[in-house]
Formats: C-alpha cells, structure tokens, sequence
C-alpha cells in the first residue's frame, strides 16, 4: 500500500495524561485466563494499577507487583525466584508475563536474562517490555502478543488461514469468526485466545488481520519471523471500516465480494445516530491509539473532526486509516497546553478524551467521552455498528436532555483551588 | 523485593500533587516517564474537578535519556507561559530519582524566576504520601508565612485539609459550623483552598487547628515554634472528644486574648451546636444508652486505619458506645508510636502495625470481629467472610467522595460514625429473634454476595461439580484437597438452620474443633459437639 505523500501528520513534542503501558495488564489478564502478569515495578506502578484502573477489589487478581524497594536498588539483579514460586502455589498459572517498568529499565535490568532463568518448562516466564519510558497505554499489549509468538506453532505451508492479531471478548470473536467463515475464509483463530496452551497456529500462508491499531510490532515480527501475510485495510470499525477490511480480507483469500449493499444497511441502521453526528465538530486529544480509525468513522458519518491526536502514528501501518483521514488535521505526540488553547478556540461539539481531563472538559463547558470506553466496548465488525455509533451520540444526547447549567451557580466550592 | 497486590499509602508524589491540587495558583511539574500523570486521575474522577489540576508532566522518554536531552526546562517555560502559576513545584518520579539529575540546574535553564519554582526532590523510595504531603505542605507554610498584626477578633487557621482527604469537606464544614456557633472566624484554611498569599497570613490568625496527625501538625508545631501561635492538634472524633475539642479550644483563644486585654469567649449553650439550634447536638449520647443498643456491649470490634481514624474510632466505639475492641493496628509505621500512646489501655495486645493487607485480613479471619473499622480494603477482606465491616479512613475511594453531608467530625460526625456502626452491625432485638427461630424470612439476603463475588470465586465454584459438592461419605475421610474440612449433608442441613449472616463464621468455628479433637469430617454430631463447646 502506497502512502500518499500529501498526508500531513503535525509532530508534537510529547503524550499527556494518558497512562503508560502497564495498563495493559488491566485487559490482558482476563483475556488470557490462564496467566499471570508480574510487574517488576516501584509503588508507583502498584498505585497506578489499584488507582488509575479501579482494581483494588479483586481479592486474588491474577496481576501483581514484585515491589522494588530501596534495598533492592543496589542489586545488580532482582532475585524473583520466590515470588514466582509463590505466584505458582497460589494461582498455578500455564503462563507468567514478566512486566518492565521505568526503575528497573534504568537500572539497565537484564529482563530477558531473567525472564530466561525463571522459565520453566511447565511455565514460561516471558519478557515484555511495557515502561512508560517507551510504551503507550494500549502498546505494551503489542509486546505481550510478541511475547507469545514462540508458542504459536508453526502452521505449515500451503495451510490459508486467517488470524485475527488482537484481543477482544469471547463474543466479539465469535462473531468475527462466524462472519469469515460465511465468507468463506478459512479462521486459524485469534492471537491472543483465551488460553495460552491455544495460542493459533501461524505459517507462511497465514493471512494476520489486525483488529486492534495498536498492534503494528507483533504483525512486523510475525511477518519476519513466519513469512505471513499482514492485511493492510481498514480497521473493522463501523460500516465503512467494516465493508473495507472484510472485502480486502477476502481477496487475500481469492474471493471477490461486494459488500456495498451491507454497508449501506448498516449506515442505515445508524441513521439517526448520524443525523445528529453530522456536521459536529470533534477533537480526539490522543489516548489510547484508536483515534485514527475512530476519527475515519466520524470523518465518513460526516462529523467534522477538527483534530485527531494519536500518541504514535505508524505510517505504514496506519497508512490506508491516514488516506481515509485526508483533509483533517492529523497530530501525533500532541501538546496538550497546545490542544487546551484550541479547544477553547475551535469549541468542538465532542471531546474524545482521557480519564484524567474528561470532567475538566466538561467543566469548562465541553461534552465528553471517555476514550477508554471504546476499549471495553463491543464495537467491532458489523455486530458492533450500533454501539460504536451510540458510543458518540450519548453524551450529546444527555446533553441535551438536561437542563440549562448556570456554573456560577453550580460549580460553587466544588474545587477551591481553582477559585 | 515482594509481592504487592495492593497498598494503603500513595508514592511522594500522589502526597505532593495533594497539597499543591488543593492550592490555588501552585502548579506540579513531574519529572517522570509518560503515565505516571495517572495521579491526575485520582482527582479529576475522584473529586471530579472541573477544572484541570495544576499537574503537569515534563515527560521523560527512553530516547531522550539516551541523548541526554531533557525536556523539563521546556515544560517549565510551557507550564509558566499558559497557566502563569505564582508557584511551580518541580517533583521527580521513582525512575527520574535515580537519574540523580540536577533538578535545580535544569529547573534554572527555564528562565523562570527561580522565586517561582521550588524542587521538591525528595527519595520516593524512602518516603510515602503522607509523608511527602505534610513535608511539602511545612515547607510551604516555612517558605511563605510572615510576621504581622494579629487580627483583632479571635480567628483560627485550620490546617492539614487536604485533596482527597476523608471526607474532607463534610469535616471541614462541621468545623466551620461549630467556629460560627462560638464566634470564632477563620483566618486561613490550609492547604485546601489556599494561595500563597494566603499561607503568608497563617500568622495573623491567634490559634491553629490541625486535626489531622498525617497532615499539617508539623506546619502547626512550626508556626507554634516560630510565631509563638498556640494550636490545637486533638481531633473532635465522637462527643466527648468534640466537648473537649471545644474547652480546649476556649481555653487557649482565652488565655491569648487576656494577653491582649480582649473579652473572653464562652461555652454558649450546646443546643447552639444542633442543626436546628434547638435540640441536643448529637444523638449518640441517648443512643447509646437505650434498651435497643444494649447489645452492643457484647460486641467485638476491630479498628485498623491511619493514625488519626484508628485512635478516633477505637475510643468512640469503646468510650461511647461500649462496644469491645479486640484489637487495632496501623499501616501508618511512622506514627504507630503515637497511636500507642492514645490508645494506651484501649486494646487487649499490642498495636498491629503493617502495610500488608493480607495480614490485617488473617487477623480479621482469625478473630471474626463483629464490627470492622478499616479502609476499603478492609471492607473488600470482610466482604468475602461475611464479618460487618465500615470504612472510616483513608485512602479514599470513590464511594468516600459522595454528595450528602457525612462528616466524621464535630457532633454532626458522631451522629454519623454511630448510624454506620449500628447499619453495619446485625440488629439488636431482631438478632434474638432470628437466632431463636431461624432466618425469619431474611434467608435471601444470603445470595447477595454470591452475585458480586469475584470472578476467581466463581470460577471455582463451575470447578467443581455438584457431585462433589452434594455428597461426602465418611470414609472418604481427611481434609478436602483445598484444606476445606469436609462436611455430611446431614450436617450441612443442620448449618443452614444457623441464621446466615453468622453461618459463615459457625463454619469456620466447627472446622476449626473438628480438627481440634481429629474429627476427619463434621457430621451431626461433631457439629452438636462443637455447639456445646463452644456455646454456639
């Protein structure tokens, strides 16, 4: 796929209140259900996990911290063997992921020494790299993924099959399943599955789909690694993303289908939704790596996105999102002084925004949407049309059912330091 | 090096970035890795701040630190340009502390007058949130307040009110009403609320007030040492203490009034204290004196917080209440000498003091308390035993920051700690009632917890299938392969007969003279053995 040269990405100078990759774990532990993920990692990472991520109420999660403390800054390696064995006595994991943070990746830790010497057999303990030193929120899934390959067996020649690169709940695979096989292509199944003794067969005739755009290392690393093919499409996100990665699936696969008349339905089905979409102006701020693809739903529902902010753009990777995107101004490593003064400047109908500045935002007279949600939300393929669609028509609505705010009124005392 | 699920106290810079968010035109600069502005979160969901807290990140990338680049000057000059704070308090992070970077030099490069920054580089290894909250806070009130007039009415500053305190402005307004009922004004409140400026006039004030022992008692014990003010560090936690907060408070406004030639303040009557202003001020004192809490005397309560609750709460629930304290602990090290002192003559052994959560939960497992005071984790370890548990400290959860007025201070506080005390614990008349003849018709409350139990519970109980569960036959014999004692249907029958909200605890109290007298499995009459021995 060819990248247009006229795409402009406006380079920023850094990412913002959005977290590092350790918060992957928050996800990545459910899907995967026979695993552990240990972070060697300070208090820090631990208060950021039971905080940012609302975690504390699980009594035996199966995610835990080996805690760094002042001692053991002068060692030259940390000795894990007894935390691992007690993570195996009271969890009996098939799998331990092994979790950098930022202190021990400037202590110059050998994590892959480590992860090597603690491995068993029994059960691989595997390195990925997840700092916030280099890794952005959802990226350090990426790393888990590539932490897994090994345990994909080799899919020999001549077997074409398509694997799904991204994690998502057991329904939203079912049906992307349901929906290939109808198309006639042949599913090898899902990195990641739910177990890690299930992990998908890949091999050079292997086509890897990614559904999730942040994946773009692992889909590198399996192309190198196993000669597999990597769909470049659109991400399966709304009715114009879904049509284009199901037909470009397809042809991979030989099969011509039009899916114009499907397509055309499901904008149907949204129609009111995007009645009201129409014409608002949307700021995306830059959190969780899927606003390239959620801006292109927007942009072709006829929003008008005044910016979309993503933490990393990846040109290739992203490149038919970016051609899809022409015209709106695309920012990658964004400053957020910089987006705060035009916000107040474009006043967009919509902010797509982090858990940290939502009720600010909304406070300064913004309506929101946390950009978290549309991780945790059905909102692939077909299936997912109307949720995706719902997901940015809500707060608008909501809006607009309730009455007029006076916020001299009712901002009161509510933060005194900002008085 | 351990294994830590989950921690009672915040890093440094959670501490920092709560005194400088409760301060107005005070802005944190971090020096740290991209997403250690998680911190930011805590107060925009938890307070739900309208505005954007003055934190902001100078981030520090892999790369950067590979080509000796640092972006904090930048991020100085960003942060002066578009928010012109009068103060910028440069703080690094765990990882950006081992750089061992000069922070001062790089803070200099900005151009930024330096009279308007301040690094706080202190070892977030060495020092926790509470910590760094009252260090930073004490160098403020150092940096800033001056010598001047005092006013010339009787005024107080209240320090140590702190962002994300417990419940933090319903304890704040209570004291603020009970200074309106004595004529006292409020010169300064610190840090919440307050601007530089006005740390500088802390000093016009005759007397501070600084509850809390995590938080603003070293600013008190400074301006004491430095400009002879008096203060009073007691907190009003329960009637009693809340009379005695008031005396003493009338007391030293007094004794430095007469200095002064001013009229002297008085008890005015306590009906004044009543939301009404025509009723008593509280309603624990009657109470706990009717027929109806009699039974609390019998019960067994567990207290385990910070420093200021643990003290507050064990002398209420005893003092005021009668209840009996099992025990109480702190996971708050450094001021465990101090909650000795209170407490001494309060607890039956010695003070618990650990920040592992899984040992306040043992205790709890062990002692199967009737009341729990604790944090939310406390209240998550009762959950899964079934023990009543309320929480009355920090750190705070989003349950702790609602909108209604529950303070825990003042009469008001006493009136509320009392009402959650007697809706935590099971029922007084009733309890006779359902204990002689069974679950009354209460039995569905049981499934309850079953539907927000953790996924891990019930993944374990799909592992096991109902054959295993239904039936066990005697020779099966010895302990179940999860260290469960083994139990006869017959036996299980009897148990459901016990009211539920003490079944659990039953269970357990048999399992263990099971294995006290070698019984293998508990049958019928194992159990009636265990009854008569343990007056169950």
């Amino acid at each position: 796929m060819q990248v247009p040269g006229d795409i402009q990405i406006i380079k920023e100078d850094n990412v913002t209140h959005s977290f590092c990759g350790l918060a992957c774990v928050g996800w990545m532990y459910q899907k995967i259900k026979d695993s552990f993920f240990l972070i060697l990692g300070t208090h820090t990472c631990a208060h950021f996990l039971q905080n940012a991520l609302g975690m504390m109420i699980f009594a035996k999660p199966r995610f835990g911290i080996a805690l760094m403390e002042e001692g053991d800054l002068s060692k030259n390696e940390p000795t894990l063997q007894e935390i691992i064995s007690e993570i195996k006595a009271d969890h009996n994991p098939s799998v331990i992921f092994l979790l950098s943070s930022c202190t021990p990746e400037v202590m110059k830790v050998d994590f892959k020494g480590l992860a090597h010497h603690l491995s068993t057999p029994e059960v691989p303990v595997l390195f990925v790299p997840a700092s916030g030193l280099v890794y952005n929120f959802t990226q350090a899934e990426d790393s888990v993924l590539a932490a897994l390959v090994p345990f994909c067996p080799q899919a020999p020649a001549g077997e074409k099959k398509v694997v799904f690169l991204g994690s998502v709940n057991d329904s939203t695979a079912d049906d992307l399943r349901a929906e290939a096989e109808e198309l006639g292509i042949a599913v090898g199944g899902f990195l990641p599955e739910s177990r890690f003794d299930k992990m998908p067969a890949i091999g050079p005739d292997t086509v890897l789909a990614p559904i999730q755009p942040y994946l773009s290392r692992v889909a590198v690393k399996l192309s190198r690694e196993r000669g597999c093919g990597v769909l470049h499409s659109l991400f399966p996100f709304g009715p114009d993303g879904t049509r284009a990665f199901w037909e470009d699936l397809a042809r991979e696969f030989g099969i011509t289908v039009d899916l114009r008349d499907r397509e055309k339905a499901a904008w149907e089905k949204i129609r009111k939704q995007t009645d009201l979409l129409k014409g608002k102006k949307v700021f995306f701020t830059a959190d969780t790596m899927m606003e390239l693809p959620l801006a292109r739903f927007l942009h072709n529902a006829g929003a008008d996105v005044v910016e979309c902010s993503s933490a990393y753009i990846i040109k290739k990777f992203h490149a038919r999102e970016l051609q899809a995107l022409d015209g709106v101004r695309v920012v990658e490593q964004p400053n957020f002084h910089r987006q705060l003064e035009d916000v107040r400047r474009l006043k967009p109908d919509l902010i797509i925004t982090s858990l940290m500045t939502a009720n600010p935002f909304v406070g300064n007279g913004f309506v929101v949407k946390w950009s978290m949600e549309f991780m945790l939300m059905p909102i692939h393929s077909w299936s997912g049309v109307i949720s995706l669609a719902n997901l940015f028509v809500s707060p608008l609505q909501r809006r607009s059912k309730l009455p007029v705010f006076d916020e001299k009124v009712w901002l009161e005392g509510v933060m005194p330091s900002a008085e | 090096m351990r294994l830590a699920f989950w921690l009672y106290e915040g890093t440094a810079l959670h501490g920092i970035s709560r005194v400088t968010n409760s301060m107005k035109g005070v802005h944190t600069v971090y020096h740290a890795p991209q997403g250690d502005d998680y911190i930011t979160a805590t107060y925009t969901m938890l307070e739900r701040t309208p505005q954007f807290p003055g934190l902001s990140i100078s981030v520090v990338r892999g790369r950067d630190l590979a080509q000796g680049v640092s972006r904090l000057p930048t991020t100085l000059q960003q942060v002066d340009h578009h928010y012109h704070p009068e103060l910028i308090v440069i703080a690094p992070s765990c990882s950006t502390a081992l750089l061992q970077e000069d922070l001062h030099q790089l803070a200099a490069h900005s151009g930024v007058p330096n009279e308007r920054l301040m690094v706080y580089a202190l070892n977030p290894f060495r020092v926790s949130e509470n910590e760094a909250a009252d260090g930073l806070f004490t160098e403020l009130v150092k940096r800033y307040a001056v010598t001047q007039e005092k006013t010339a009415a009787p005024s107080v500053n209240i320090l140590g009110f702190t962002s994300l305190g417990f419940h933090l402005r319903a304890n704040l307004t209570s004291i603020i009403r009970m200074l309106q009922t004595l004529g006292i004004a409020v010169n300064v409140v610190a840090p919440w609320g307050s601007s530089v400026e006005d740390l500088g006039r802390l000093p016009a004030a005759w007397l501070n007030i600084a509850p809390y022992r995590e938080i603003g008692v070293n600013a008190a014990a400074y301006l004491e040492e430095t400009f002879s003010m008096p203060s009073l560090t007691d907190a009003p936690l329960g009637v009693e203490p809340t009379m005695a907060w008031i005396r003493s408070l009338l007391e030293k406004l007094n004794v430095f009034g007469s200095e002064r030639g001013a009229p002297p303040l008085s008890m005015p009557n306590l009906k004044a204290f009543s939301l009404d202003g025509l009723s008593a001020p509280s309603g624990v004192p009657w109470f706990a004196r009717t027929a109806d809490m009699e039974s609390f005397s019998n019960k067994k309560a567990f207290v385990f917080g910070d420093a200021t609750h643990t003290v507050g709460i064990v002398k209420f629930l005893r003092d005021e209440l009668g209840m009996q304290i099992i025990g109480a602990g702190t996971y708050l090290e450094q001021h465990a000498d101090w909650v000795r002192k209170e407490l001494e003559g309060y607890l039956p052994g010695a003070l618990m003091v650990t920040d592992r959560f899984q040992d306040v939960a043992k205790v709890i497992e062990d002692e199967m308390p009737d009341l729990v005071c604790g944090t939310q984790m406390e209240r998550h370890s009762c959950r899964k035993l079934d023990v009543p548990c309320m929480v009355v400290c920090p750190p705070t959860h989003i349950e702790n920051h609602l909108l209604g007025y529950y303070p825990f201070f003042g009469f008001a506080g006493a009136d509320v700690i009392a009402d959650r005390v007697y809706l935590s614990c099971k029922l007084g008349l009733e309890k006779h009632l359902i204990d002689f003849f069974g679950d009354a018709g209460l039995e569905y409350e049981e499934s309850a917890p079953v539907a927000e139990a953790h996924t891990d519970q019930s993944d374990r109980n799909e592992a096991l299938s109902p054959a295993v569960i239904s039936t066990v036959s005697s020779e099966a014999g010895a302990v179940a392969d999860d260290g469960e004692m083994k139990w006869s249907d017959e036996a299980e029958t009897m148990l459901k007969k016990v009211p539920f909200f003490v079944r659990k605890k039953v269970r357990k109290n048999t399992d263990t003279f099971a294995r006290s007298i070698g019984e293998p499995v508990v049958t019928v009459d194992v159990f009636r053995k265990a009854k008569e021995s343990l007056g169950g």
